[in-house]
């Protein structure tokens, strides 16, 4: 089965009924928005889709949706994400969450899946901060940046989370943001549709904790499409060059996808199935492996 | 405010009203979920402002819609929600938790007025006389919109300009 | 004639020991003989001093046993750093290596007499006959076809399969190697005849394998389709079996990034419907506790192989030790109850693996399989095994009445809730580490937790019932017992057979079910105790303390308890039971005293 269905989904058939915990005017609501919006343009009945996530105010999205959700443990969507799509890989799997969660507690885990790449969708929700614990530095906080934990302004360069993925060599890269909720939508759904690992950066603003120029408003004073600046998405190094400005520009659409997307481990892992198959000793004889004559 | 893909020129009235139709019905959405978001976190006042709003935006959806049917039919609508965004809808971060009925109400005077730049701003390049009506109509219409946000305003009693900031509780870490 | 012999050798990595203990344990297989081999090294990746140890019999075995009959030093210093691994004792016969230049009175064993003493020019005559000295372990197993009467034919066999295809030059060279050791045993002979008797069951089909492979083999034959995890020794051989076969059964393994991600993958693939596991060993065990207590929460079932080695931290990454008990138990945070398993052998642990996935299922947990490293990398000569006779569970999957209101975490009588998966329609769910209501939206209601965590622990009672989890051995109203687990069962009940054959009544209680501690099997055997041990080899006494912690213990139990890398020996705990036995005869003269 291939990532898109037949059948006819709208956008609410993708909403749960659970109420999102977030504060009034968070970013996430938008994001709930653009990912109904993309599962109903891409069609897949929401249970046979696995929606992942680890802890943190974004990492509550999955129970908001009517797929199967899995709100796991700080920084772990993507092992158990990986885990889903060998065990079956006709599910269409998403991951989510935060930037701490994403770049500082799991940063680990986004190397080795995209050098594995499974066909994941994997949305981070950068808001530049720690929500849920109520105002921490996070990774991709500004250096200079002032918090309940760097009351003195923070003293490190932030993770470059475009810049961090194209260099892993992600087969699909974009960004997108609540200014733009339609656009959001669009590029969530060719993220689904890659095939392969897709990873999409939406900055997400903290209405809480985040500061006023990460607020919508100040995005839209930054923001400018790749589209009006010509920007080919076939092209790497222009899209590293561009991925540059995160931090001080807000770059909107696919700054990457491989035109010629190699096989996923899905696909590898199926031909070597296929291939051995033939080998395997029905399971009672297991033991057989054993003998020595 | 963000328009893709909508050359003005060409507009229909088919298109138009349907453009019209679907503005009203992310505005419904957007006050929809603005409301929700306040039921939520116990902001009750402000949810019922947004509801009020969810109502005004529904009615002249439906009003617009039977426009369209009568002259249309049901023919196919060529423009998609993915074309507008935010037109009268208010920004996302435009809610904020224990809202007061001011400040939803000022939330929703700016994307009345939101709406009504934008409807102002594509009148020039209509070529179509039909849709030009049609637009000044719609322009005319945020006008009563704010009417009707700012009637609702003046029923609130004065601002005391104390911040909620000095009040609330701090956020609780989870 | 012996029925039994217990052969230890060491030298040096380059010196090929292991590989002869290797081509001695199939030979023994190949003419009818049981067989346990065991290795060990020091802590070089190549060239460190390594032995091993090989016991061949013609009854079953239970253990790799106490002192040697044999010992073979290619050098000293080598055979020396295994100290207590390798005990030589006054029925030892010790060959060594002649040009070591010790003269047969003073090697280098202090406070024993060897029952023969023999130095062998082992290196000169791998030279001369097969031009090379790396040819002395095939000298070794010529010696020992000569002296005990072991693999005259079957050694070179074993041989000439092995290096078929290097060519017969070589094979010829092995040939002359070999029949020189044989010769010079001949020449020779020992003062007391050695020699294993033949065994009857020669030609019968043997299986060896060693646990790693046998807890793989398991795992497949459950059905288990899904591995994560990451290198760690002595564990890793789990994950390497698992990429040579799993694939053949529309499975996957994945070598992951870390051992969080390891076990994270399982999680997921457990969550999407297949079963699934993870091996590791201590380091990695503290890694995965977070995931453990997910997968707990979300009740989701996942076989976790503890491979226990020496602890805590890096600790003794080669030697065995059962210190990892209170972290199977206990490790990640919150009030949770996870069943640990533990074999006792790699016999059993094909049956000990079977079981800890019927019970993740049946249960929806994840459970902790304790093995050690001497049992997963020690090797066995096994009959074959009858798989039909084992029975497979699969967890309980909700019905189409079940999925027109689908509740996941439906409190029902037995406290286990039909788990959909992802692909089943009606089934959708939040699966959480966040504490949920029956439907599975998260709550943080103080009641809901309550009845939660009741439901999570109340669904385990039925587990400490299962009897057929645990072994007696012996008089079962014996007033003097043991209790052991793991690799060390098998060494008392070798003392067991020996303190009973001693006239002693003794009795020994083999848990295979660790965890949760299963109090009426506990309190049925100790119903007849008045003295007894618990033996294992943890220097806090864990297994002592997690019985007292749930039972209130005989009065008359001790705790015999040591750090892993010193092997229990069947005859210090024949003594241990004496002296219990005379402690309780002393008190029982104490009572007949009349009173005042």
């Amino acid at each position: 089965m291939s990532a898109t269905g037949t059948c006819d989904y709208q956008a609410k058939d993708y909403k749960s009924d659970l109420k999102p915990i977030w504060c009034p005017g968070c970013g996430d609501y938008s994001v709930v928005q653009g990912i109904y919006r993309a599962l109903a343009a891409i069609g897949r009945p929401p249970h046979e889709i696995a929606f992942v996530s680890g802890i943190g105010c974004s990492s509550r999205i999955p129970g908001y949706t009517t797929a199967y959700g899995f709100n796991s443990v700080h920084g772990r969507s993507l092992p158990i994400a990986q885990g889903i799509k060998l065990a079956n890989p006709d599910l269409l799997v998403l991951a989510a969450g935060g930037d701490g969660d994403g770049f500082s507690i799991g940063g680990g885990h986004i190397a080795h899946l995209i050098r594995r790449n499974m066909d994941i969708t994997y949305i981070v929700m950068d808001n530049q901060i720690y929500g849920l614990t109520k105002g921490q530095l996070s990774p991709t906080s500004q250096k200079g940046r002032v918090t309940c934990t760097s009351r003195y302004g923070s003293l490190e360069e932030p993770v470059n989370p475009l810049l961090y993925t194209l260099a892993y060599g992600a087969g699909f890269v974009a960004q997108a943001s609540p200014t733009d909720l339609a656009g959001m939508a669009s590029i969530i759904e060719e993220a689904i549709r890659y095939p392969g690992f897709a990873f999409v950066n939406i900055q997400s603003p903290c209405v809480t904790y985040g500061e006023e120029a990460q607020q919508i408003k100040g995005l839209k004073a930054i923001q400018e499409t790749l589209a009006s600046l010509g920007h080919n998405p076939a092209d790497r190094l222009a899209a590293m060059d561009l991925a540059q400005h995160y931090g001080e520009k807000l770059h909107l659409g696919v700054f990457y996808r491989n035109p010629e997307p190699p096989p996923t481990y899905g696909d590898l892992v199926k031909e070597r199935q296929a291939l051995l198959s033939k080998d395997a000793l029905p399971k009672e004889r297991i033991l057989d492996l054993f003998i020595k004559k | 405010m963000n328009t893709q893909g909508i050359n003005f020129f060409n507009l229909s009235l088919m298109d138009a009203l349907d453009l019209a139709i679907l503005v009203e019905d992310e505005a419904e959405e957007r006050y929809g979920e603005f409301a929700a978001q306040m039921d939520q976190h116990r902001t009750p006042d402000a949810a019922t402002f947004f509801r009020y709003m969810v109502e005004n935006e529904a009615k002249h959806g439906r009003e617009l819609l039977a426009r369209r049917v009568q002259r249309f039919g049901d023919a196919p609508r060529n423009v998609t929600r993915a074309m507008i965004f935010d037109v009268e809808a208010p920004d996302y971060d435009a809610a904020r938790a224990f809202m007061s009925p001011r400040q939803a109400m000022e939330a929703a005077l700016l994307s009345e007025m939101k709406a009504h730049a934008f409807f102002a701003a594509a009148l020039p390049g209509i070529k179509d006389d039909e849709v030009r009506a049609l637009f000044e109509e719609l322009r005319d219409e945020e006008l009563a919109h704010q009417k009707l946000v700012r009637a609702e305003l003046a029923k609130l009693p004065k601002d005391s300009g104390l911040s909620d900031d000095d009040f609330v509780d701090e956020p609780a870490a989870q | 004639m012996r029925k039994d012999l217990v052969f230890g050798m060491a030298g040096s990595g380059g010196d090929g020991i292991v590989s002869a203990g290797d081509s001695l344990l199939q030979a023994a297989a190949a003419e009818g003989y049981h067989g346990v081999m065991t290795k060990s090294f020091g802590s070089q990746i190549r060239g460190g001093e390594s032995s091993c140890r090989v016991r061949i019999s013609t009854d079953p075995i239970l253990n790799p046993g106490g002192n040697l009959d044999v010992a073979v030093a290619l050098n000293w210093e080598d055979f020396l750093k295994f100290g207590a691994e390798l005990p030589v004792s006054g029925n030892t016969v010790v060959i060594y290596e002649a040009a070591t230049n010790i003269p047969v009175d003073q090697i280098p064993l202090v406070g024993v007499t060897p029952l023969q003493v023999i130095a062998v020019p082992i290196a000169e005559m791998a030279k001369s006959t097969a031009g090379t000295e790396r040819a002395k372990n095939t000298v070794v197993l010529g010696l020992i076809a000569g002296w005990f009467g072991i693999g005259a034919v079957a050694v070179m066999k074993g041989i000439r399969k092995k290096l078929a295809k290097k060519g017969e030059e070589l094979v010829e060279a092995n040939q002359r190697a070999f029949d020189a050791g044989r010769a010079f045993a001949m020449e020779h002979p020992l003062k007391v005849s050695m020699n294993v008797v033949a065994s009857e069951t020669k030609g019968a089909v043997k299986l060896i394998t060693d646990g790693n492979d046998m807890c793989g083999a398991a795992a497949i034959f459950a059905g288990c389709q899904f591995f994560g995890g990451y290198p760690i020794t002595p564990s890793t051989e789990i994950m390497q079996f698992f990429t040579d076969h799993v694939w053949k059964y529309g499975g996957a393994v994945l070598q992951a990034e870390d051992e969080i991600a390891g076990i994270g993958a399982a999680v997921g693939a457990s969550f999407a419907g297949k079963k699934a596991m993870t091996a590791t060993s201590g380091p990695g065990l503290s890694l995965k506790s977070e995931m453990m207590g997910l997968a707990s929460i979300a009740e989701l079932p996942l076989v976790i192989v503890d491979v226990q080695r020496g602890g805590p931290s890096t600790g003794l990454p080669t030697k065995t030790e059962q210190s990892d008990l209170f972290a199977a138990a206990f490790s990640a945070h919150g009030d949770v109850i996870r069943p640990v398993l533990a074999p006792t052998s790699v016999a059993d642990t094909f049956r000990i693996t079977l079981e800890a996935f019927n019970i993740a299922e049946y249960y929806q947990t994840p459970v902790i399989v304790l093995s050690d490293q001497e049992i997963a990398s020690r090797k066995e000569t096994l009959d074959p095994i009858d798989t039909t006779q084992f029975k497979i569970l699969n967890r309980v999957r909700p019905t189409g009445a079940d999925l027109q209101d689908y509740k996941r975490f439906k409190q029902t009588e037995n406290h286990i809730s039909p788990i959909s998966h992802p692909g089943m329609l009606g089934g959708t769910y939040l699966a959480s580490g966040i504490e949920h209501v029956e439907s599975g939206a998260p709550t943080n209601s103080g009641s809901v937790h309550q009845r939660m965590n009741d439901k999570r622990t109340k669904k385990f009672d039925p587990l400490k019932d299962r009897k057929d989890l645990f072994t007696v051995y012996g008089n079962p109203d014996a007033p003097i017992a043991m209790v052991a687990w793991g690799s060390v069962a098998g060494v008392c009940r070798e003392a067991l057979d020996m303190a009973l054959a001693e006239g002693l009544n003794v009795k020994l209680l083999v848990p295979y079910l660790l965890y949760p501690v299963a109090e009426g099997v506990y309190n049925d055997f100790f119903a007849s105790v008045q003295k007894g041990l618990v033996i294992e080899q943890t220097h806090l006494a864990q297994t002592f303390k997690l019985l007292r912690m749930h039972i209130d213990l005989p009065k008359g139990l001790k705790s015999l308890a040591r750090s892993g890398a010193n092997p229990f020996l069947p005859g210090e705990i024949v003594a241990a039971l004496h002296h219990l036995l005379s402690e309780l005869q002393r008190s029982h003269e104490g009572k007949l005293q009349p009173q005042e």
